[in-house]
């Protein structure tokens, strides 16, 4: 219990040290608001009107107190582009990244248990080799490839799917298997190595020799005991994913957070740049707790430990 | 059961979240292992017979760099030679890989894209392991709050998912014009905290071995210490740790200009090749599967070898 | 006997015609025509005052007094649109309006004088306005900007329905400045009620044009429906969905899956335009829109060598104009070499045809000004331009090149250039300017009319003489008088001093879905905000 509060409370300095980074990363740099606002069409007197009524020239101190009570209240401010509040923008994306990510994660993890059990008992053989070097070339396709190749070949080609997103489960699923394609090979590495790992352990030789079939063996105790660091894996991999949904809410068309923030880099809008990076990045901190939490619920030795 | 975490490959971000559990006793073993072992240069021989895969990747590797330094020599054409005349064309014997949308020879922009991709492959994460080789020997041999402090300054650094943060550093630099300057400080910024991580466990273990605290009592200097004794140490694992961040540099290279805000025209770079030639999938499809498969073989190549050398170099890593 | 004849035909005649009327509007209500146009990014806001972007939207949910209409033959008139009369006082300087009776906003609310009162106070008090430019001419526009008095003293409500405006001088395009997105009439009740919620919030953005905002999800779509209190003919598609796709290849793809009703080539790839172009499946479906637009190449005459007038006509010569028309825009467009677009009111023949691609003329030309051994030019780009502005830049580049000039393109990020552009100290960059009102002095004022508006485009344009006479023109009450002065304004600012490179005016094309769309009308200036009022579907 003590090591798990230890836990939770040192993500405190860490979420600190994130907002204050964000903050200081976007702010050290002199900009002008004005101008991305107002784009082709402007005069003198505008430029400088709103300049003013923009209201930038508090010092940084004050500013960056100000940010962190109000983000702590959920108060990210307003997007300059958008004209909404950043919080309300992030929150109605949020869903469509949450559902991409939960099928990406199902896909890989479905794809990644399955090739990585496979190789693992056919290790060394054939179609280990061919599944092994399968994943590696999964980890090393950008996801823009994989995006534009199954968009391509499946929903412009065959037209199975659609070519964009309507937030329906249906239309993610090319997405999420963009999306998953590399969490997938790292899934399927991590399984086969650490079923392997377990399969040289003496409990299963003492199975073997007890006269279990093997397949009883793989499926009964290696695999139960192979999934523990597979599945922290899950948690870990949502970074990943969060900088994968980037690109794949990009080219699928879906109003997700990494559309957020690939618009707010494009116009320079900060506070909509601040309030992405700053969610997403709580969110990768929270996933990592929940697995490092999980990881010692699940593991005797280390509750021991503690 | 070990934590495995670290065997996972590296993906675009994989090799960040995955060091961040690198346990302690791994490098008690591999120092105890290596001391052992009969040197690198034989270990790496080893690996090149044994691990043919691995040792195609390092041709690979090898030729691709000798392709990118001679690209002036090889190309058939300049790098942004404009023909306006032949625009759009198929793969033929002057344009191998055929012309994009300006006339220019794709093949002989992919000889110059290879240099981008190995500069802000092979450079930032040079400058990431060193910076983050000195943050993780202070951290582990300092200890108390230079601990700490490095210790948070990583969490916080592997908190961010990779590509925002890289985003967010081409944004403060955007006003910088040279975009693969850019891309090179942002990227240099980005992996030094998993490096540090692992130095600073090795250096915790380490410190407590007797030939440290020997050395120590007979007067050896910190510095010195760390430098001659525990550095040397991690290398082999620092070898795999950087190979393996070679490829994910590229792959986010390769990502920001797909995305439009990393490199820019008219210098070619795979990730830009493909971000300008999405367009023609469907009436030039050559145009997009050039640089594509580029960025392809040379990141499998990246990683092929450094799972190669993982099996040899890291003992603790080894699956068989 | 024939009377009768005659009544029974006429009875038959109205019947067929009742039945007719029948089905049509049975079969109306039966199927509900949707209108599916593809985005690139989403709109801002659609308060016009707050924003510069995205009018498709305002154009198509509010209404302004004035409308310009696009006749087939590509010419185009002012036409009266909230307003039932108008008059104008001899010297030019009162206008009196008279709103057409029973409009209607679509909650019902009637529009009256006091709402056009009110947007047009609103344009200048509101802090942060970016629209205070056109309407300045307005009297008592600057108190208020200032903040010095909470009314328009120029604009003067008689009753519900009749109104009067008066301008500080005469100025000849105040009649076509109403008619641009900035002039649009909000309401006043829902202005003031909605607060910041206004242009964002669909239910509480009010307009009375044809149509309302039904749904708007941030970054992903916008849902307008007919407004059935319109005063107007109704419109045809009785729902538009705007959805947006952020990568050009996802649109083209889409529209060939028929996912997308007119395809907007502005945003796809004009290689890829090409391709459609040559199908015989899109070829007879493309709808040509003549763009009122200039595309310029900016020499900062701060700059040296820029600052030698023999550089800057050595460079303009040095670009291959109709190369870059036809490799990046199939050719779609003419080379233009003054400053009005192709096609608008100001631009004449005389001032056409002077400037033609002479390489070795440029060499002489630069020897001559003692720069023989060529320089280093900075060519500054916005990253976040189009493909195809990039590559003409790359084109000029090479051009510049072939004349012994050192070009070299500079990106920067969107508000980097603007900042930098808007500082005056930007060497050249290239850029277009699409008309906003039919009249010279649209574009001109913009470019040419002080050394303020000199440095924020960072033109630098030097002569005091010149730009005074440009600012004085607009008052200049005679129009044949006036279009003569901006004529010669045109040839002394371009053709003697070359204060720019003139390049061209480009045609913009659409492609229509032949299943669903009947026919479409673009917009007069042929700019990209969507026309959805100029849509029959089929």
């Amino acid at each position: 219990m003590k090591v798990i509060l230890k836990r939770f409370l040192s993500i405190i300095p860490v979420l600190l040290g994130v907002i204050v980074m964000i903050f200081i990363m976007l702010r050290i740099v002199p900009g002008d608001p004005a101008a991305i606002l107002l784009g082709e069409h402007v005069s003198p007197d505008t430029v400088e009107r709103l300049t003013k009524s923009m209201n930038l020239d508090q010092p940084m101190g004050v500013q960056l107190l100000s940010y962190i009570w109000n983000a702590l209240r959920g108060d990210l401010g307003m997007s300059y582009t958008m004209k909404r509040p950043v919080t309300e923008l992030i929150l109605g994306a949020f869903p469509y990244t949450v559902k991409l990510s939960l099928m990406a994660a199902v896909f890989a993890w479905a794809v990644g248990l399955i090739s990585g059990i496979i190789a693992a008992i056919t290790q060394n053989r054939i179609p280990d080799r061919l599944f092994m070097g399968f994943s590696l070339a999964g980890v090393s396709v950008p996801v823009f490839m994989t995006s534009l190749f199954l968009q391509y070949m499946l929903a412009f080609k065959i037209r199975a799917f659609s070519l964009t997103s309507d937030g329906s489960l249906y239309s993610m699923i090319l997405p999420a298997i963009a999306l998953g394609w590399n969490s997938a090979g790292s899934i399927a590495r991590m399984t086969r190595s650490s079923l392997i790992e377990v399969m040289q352990a003496d409990y299963i030789d003492t199975a073997r020799a007890k006269g279990l079939a093997r397949r009883a063996v793989i499926l009964g105790h290696a695999l139960k005991n192979s999934m523990l660091p597979v599945i922290t894996m899950m948690a870990l991999q949502l970074s990943s994913m969060m900088s994968g949904a980037v690109i794949t809410e990009s080219i699928f068309a879906i109003p997700g957070i990494g559309r957020l923030a690939t618009e707010a880099i494009q116009k320079r809008d900060m506070p909509l740049l601040q309030g992405t990076v700053l969610f997403t990045t709580v969110i990768v901190v929270v996933g990592n707790l929940i697995a490092d939490l999980l990881y010692s619920v699940l593991d005797p030795r280390i509750r021991k430990e503690a | 059961m070990k934590k495995t975490d670290e065997k996972m490959p590296s993906g675009a971000e994989t090799k960040l979240t995955g060091e961040e559990r690198a346990p302690e006793k791994t490098a008690q073993e591999l120092a105890s292992e290596i001391g052992e072992k009969d040197g690198l240069k034989e270990e790496l021989f080893r690996m090149c017979r044994q691990n043919h895969v691995a040792a195609l990747s390092a041709a690979v590797i090898l030729i691709i760099i000798l392709l990118a330094v001679f690209a002036p020599v090889i190309a058939p054409y300049k790098e942004a030679e404009q023909d306006l005349m032949s625009r759009l064309q198929g793969p033929s014997m002057a344009h191998l890989f055929g012309t994009d949308e300006l006339g220019r020879d794709v093949f002989s922009r992919i000889l110059y894209g290879a240099r981008v991709s190995l500069i802000v492959g092979i450079f930032p994460s040079i400058i990431s392991l060193v910076i983050g080789i000195v943050m993780g020997l202070l951290a582990g041999f300092i200890g108390g709050w230079v601990d700490y402090v490095i210790m948070r300054l990583a969490d916080i650094m592997l908190s961010f998912p990779s590509l925002l943060l890289t985003m967010v550093i081409m944004y403060t630099l955007g006003r910088f014009s040279n975009s693969i300057v850019c891309i090179f400080i942002a990227l240099s910024l980005v992996g030094w905290a998993s490096v540090s991580r692992v130095v600073r466990s090795q250096t915790l273990s380490l410190k407590e071995t007797e030939y440290v605290e020997a050395a120590r009592s007979i007067g050896v200097g910190s510095g010195k210490i760390m430098f001659r004794h525990i550095l040397p140490n991690c290398i082999p694992s620092l070898i795999v740790l950087y190979t393996l961040s070679v490829p994910s540099s590229i792959l986010s290279e390769s990502t920001l200009s797909f995305l439009g805000i990393g490199v820019q025209p008219p210098a070619a770079s795979w990730g830009l090749m493909v971000n300008q030639s999405k367009q023609f999938l469907f009436t030039q499809p050559w145009l997009a599967l050039a640089p594509s498969l580029a960025i392809m073989v040379i990141v499998l190549a990246f990683n092929f070898l450094g799972d190669g050398l993982r099996d040899v170099l890291d003992p603790y890593m080894k699956t068989q | 006997m024939r009377k009768r004849h005659v009544c029974a035909l006429l009875t038959a005649a109205v019947l067929a015609g009742a039945l007719c009327a029948g089905t049509l509007s049975a079969s109306a209500a039966e199927e509900e025509k949707v209108l599916h146009i593809a985005w690139t990014a989403d709109a801002q806001t659609l308060d016009v005052h707050k924003t510069t972007s995205n009018y498709a939207i305002p154009l198509a949910v509010f209404d302004r007094l004035f409308e310009v209409q696009l006749n087939d033959d590509g010419s185009s008139e002012l036409v009266k649109s909230l307003l039932d009369d108008y008059s104008i006082s001899d010297d030019g300087t009162v206008y009196s309006f008279t709103l057409k009776d029973g409009i209607q906003f679509s909650d019902g609310s009637a529009l009256t004088s006091e709402d056009v009162e009110y947007t047009f106070t609103r344009m200048f008090a509101l802090e942060d306005s970016v629209q205070t430019d056109f309407t300045s001419a307005i009297k008592g526009s600057d108190a208020v900007m200032a903040g010095e008095a909470d009314t328009l003293e120029g604009f003067k409500v008689i009753d519900d329905l009749n109104f009067e405006i008066t301008l500080d001088a005469p100025y000849a395009s105040f009649l076509a400045v109403l008619a641009t997105p900035t002039c649009c009439i909000f309401s006043k009740d829902n202005v003031e009620e909605a607060g910041d919620d206004f242009g964002v919030v669909p239910e509480k953005t009010i307009g009375s044009g044809p149509y309302m905002v039904t749904e708007w999800v941030a970054n992903d779509s916008l849902t307008l429906q007919a407004n059935p209190l319109y005063w107007g003919a109704p419109a045809s598609a009785s729902t538009v969905v705007f959805k947006i796709y952020p990568e050009p290849s996802t649109i083209s793809m889409a529209f060939q899956n028929g996912e997308i009703d007119i395809l907007d080539c502005d945003s796809i790839d004009s290689a890829v335009a090409e391709t459609f172009k040559i199908n015989p499946m899109y070829s007879d479906n493309i709808v040509y829109a003549n763009r009122l637009a200039t595309t310029y190449l900016a020499l900062n005459e701060n700059v040296q060598p820029l600052d030698d007038v023999n550089v800057r006509k050595a460079i303009q010569m040095a670009i291959d104009r109709q190369s870059i028309l036809d490799a990046i825009y199939a050719g779609e467009g003419v080379t233009v070499d003054g400053i009005y677009p192709a096609g608008s009111i100001g631009f004449t023949e005389e001032n056409q045809g002077w400037l033609t691609y002479d390489p070795d003329g440029a060499k002489a030309l630069l020897e001559e000004a003692g720069y023989g051994d060529g320089f280093d030019m900075e060519l500054s780009a916005d990253a976040s331009a189009s493909a195809s502005v990039a590559n003409v830049l790359q084109i000029i580049a090479e051009n510049l090149q072939a004349v012994g000039i050192n070009a070299t393109i500079e990106n920067y990020d969107e508000a980097a250039w603007l900042t930098l552009r808007k500082s005056g100290e930007m060497p050249s960059f290239t850029a277009t300017w699409t008309l906003d009102y039919n009249d010279p002095s649209n574009i001109i004022d913009t470019f040419f009319s002080s050394p303020d508006t000199g440095t924020l485009r960072s033109l630098n344009y030097a002569d005091e003489e010149v730009m005074a006479r440009v600012r004085a023109a607009s008052a200049i009450v005679d129009e044949g008088e006036r279009l003569a002065e901006y004529a010669a304004l045109e040839k002394k600012i371009v053709e003697e001093d070359a204060a720019w490179v003139p390049l061209y005016t480009r045609q913009h094309l659409f492609i229509v879905n032949a299943d669903t769309v009947e026919h479409f009308t673009p917009h007069w200036a042929g700019y990209s905000d969507f026309n959805v009022y100029g849509v029959t579907m089929k």
